[in-house]
């Protein structure tokens, strides 16, 4: 029977949620780092 | 009751006319036209060889790998690059960002010559190119299958992109009514084009899904599709700044100083859009990259070649754009703009070509012929591109065409 930990950040999937949330505030500063941009005419 | 021109002379008018437009306009002797015109017409024997002798008189191609470079580069990569057509209409039209207008028609003249050449040379790499038209009359309707989806989408995107072109076509004959009538399906058109796009440029990774065992597995995935379709919006705004740029160059007199001022900001724009798209991108590749669990392929050679892909020529260009839009570098876009394409193009080969049978004993590798004939295709894109520039309301306003002020317009009902 395979076995499955919720430890494991692997077999959770963990990794890709944390890489979704990192995406997201990436994307949050890069959009407010570039809407910076009209400002500097 | 107004006076109507009689049949025959309005004919031979409309002849003409056309017989005029034909004649060259400019310097025959350039640069452009002595290294072009020589590959274009080496291109057209080696087609003719193609099409009487068959693929294997000029290509590498065998039964183990079919597609080569004319599918690789010309019609997956030239799609790519003409994604600019569906997003710059998106802008302009539906979410009516009024700032990239002056811009639109070139965009879409663009798109449409890429689509016309690169997915006309389809039919080069059909063993039986006569069998091109089976998908649309139906001899072999193929439900199933993603080149159906493709061949049929390949089809109706052109027609909509003629039609959202053809108002400027109209301007130049002097076609007034015709020209009311096709400026208002153009909406209808770009709706349809965007829809179509959507569908196909992620299609065309589709495409692939059915050979896992013969990519790499840095670069096979079951998301191809979705890399293929956000891919291609930053390959569509990154040929815009490229070509608008090398445009506003060739064709400075078509362009009053306000658009040249305004074009430095409209590149600003893109920039920002191709920045957050390539960004997304990057993440995707990042989350398949996970998914799979593919670090312990990161070793090899086959590594080094990928991480030169998504960091060299995908991360770089993305913080290069977000760094030019901020601080308004325009030297900075344009090398990102290059940068992204060439990541585009690299991606492309690597899926259909580099590293497709990435292990098989024997390579393929394309023909001089092979790399003639894209490049032929590409000059004559240009070509046709310059030709159509010079002579319709595509850089500059319609009201200084020459038909503009004419008294008597070349009429539909005359010349049809």
């Amino acid at each position: 029977m395979e076995t499955y930990t919720l430890v494991n950040i692997f077999e959770t999937k963990g990794l890709e949620y944390l890489l979704l949330l990192c995406f997201l505030g990436l994307l949050l500063l890069l959009v407010n780092y570039l809407k910076g941009a009209g400002g500097r005419r | 009751m107004s006076e109507r021109p009689a049949l025959l002379p309005e004919l031979r008018r409309f002849g003409r006319f056309l017989l005029s437009e034909l004649r060259p306009r400019g310097p025959l002797v350039t640069p452009f036209n002595l290294i072009s015109l020589p590959v274009i017409l080496a291109g057209a024997v080696i087609l003719a060889v193609r099409f009487t002798r068959g693929l294997g008189a000029v290509t590498n191609l065998t039964q183990e790998v079919p597609w080569g470079l004319w599918i690789g580069f010309d019609v997956v990569t030239g799609v790519a690059f003409a994604g600019g057509a569906y997003v710059l209409t998106f802008a302009v039209y539906v979410m009516r960002m009024e700032k990239y207008r002056p811009i639109v028609r070139a965009t879409i003249l663009n798109g449409l010559l890429a689509y016309v050449f690169y997915a006309g040379a389809l039919a080069f790499d059909l063993g039986r190119p006569w069998n091109i038209i089976n998908p649309i009359i139906g001899n072999e309707f193929g439900f199933s299958s993603v080149l159906f989806l493709v061949s049929w989408h390949f089809l109706l995107y052109m027609l909509a992109e003629f039609i959202e072109f053809s108002p400027a076509v109209a301007e130049w004959l002097g076609w007034k009514r015709v020209r009311r009538v096709l400026h208002a399906c153009t909406l209808t058109a770009v709706i349809l084009g965007i829809t179509l796009s959507t569908l196909h440029q992620s299609g065309l990774g589709a495409l692939y899904l059915m050979a896992k065992p013969k990519i790499h597995p840095l670069w096979y995935s079951e998301f191809i599709p979705i890399l293929f379709l956000v891919s291609s919006i930053y390959a569509g705004l990154s040929m815009i700044i490229l070509e608008g740029t090398i445009s506003h160059r060739v064709f400075g007199d078509q362009i009053d100083e306000r658009r040249h001022a305004s074009f430095d900001e409209i590149v600003v724009g893109l920039a920002r859009g191709a920045a957050i798209a390539l960004f997304t991108y990057y993440f995707f590749k990042a989350l398949v990259f996970l998914h799979e669990k593919h670090w312990q392929l990161l070793g090899g050679g086959w590594g080094a070649w990928y991480l030169l892909e998504v960091i060299g020529l995908t991360l770089v260009p993305c913080v290069l754009y977000a760094y030019g839009a901020r601080h308004r570098r325009l030297g900075v876009i344009r090398a990102a703009a290059v940068m992204a394409l060439a990541g585009i193009l690299l991606n492309r080969l690597n899926v259909t070509i580099i590293a497709f049978n990435w292990d098989a004993p024997v390579r393929y590798y394309p023909t001089w012929m092979e790399v003639v004939v894209t490049l032929m295709v590409v000059f004559a894109e240009i070509w046709v591109f310059r030709w159509v520039v010079t002579r319709m309301a595509v850089l500059r306003p319609p009201h200084e065409l020459p038909n503009a002020g004419r008294s008597r317009p070349l009429r539909p009902a005359a010349a049809a």
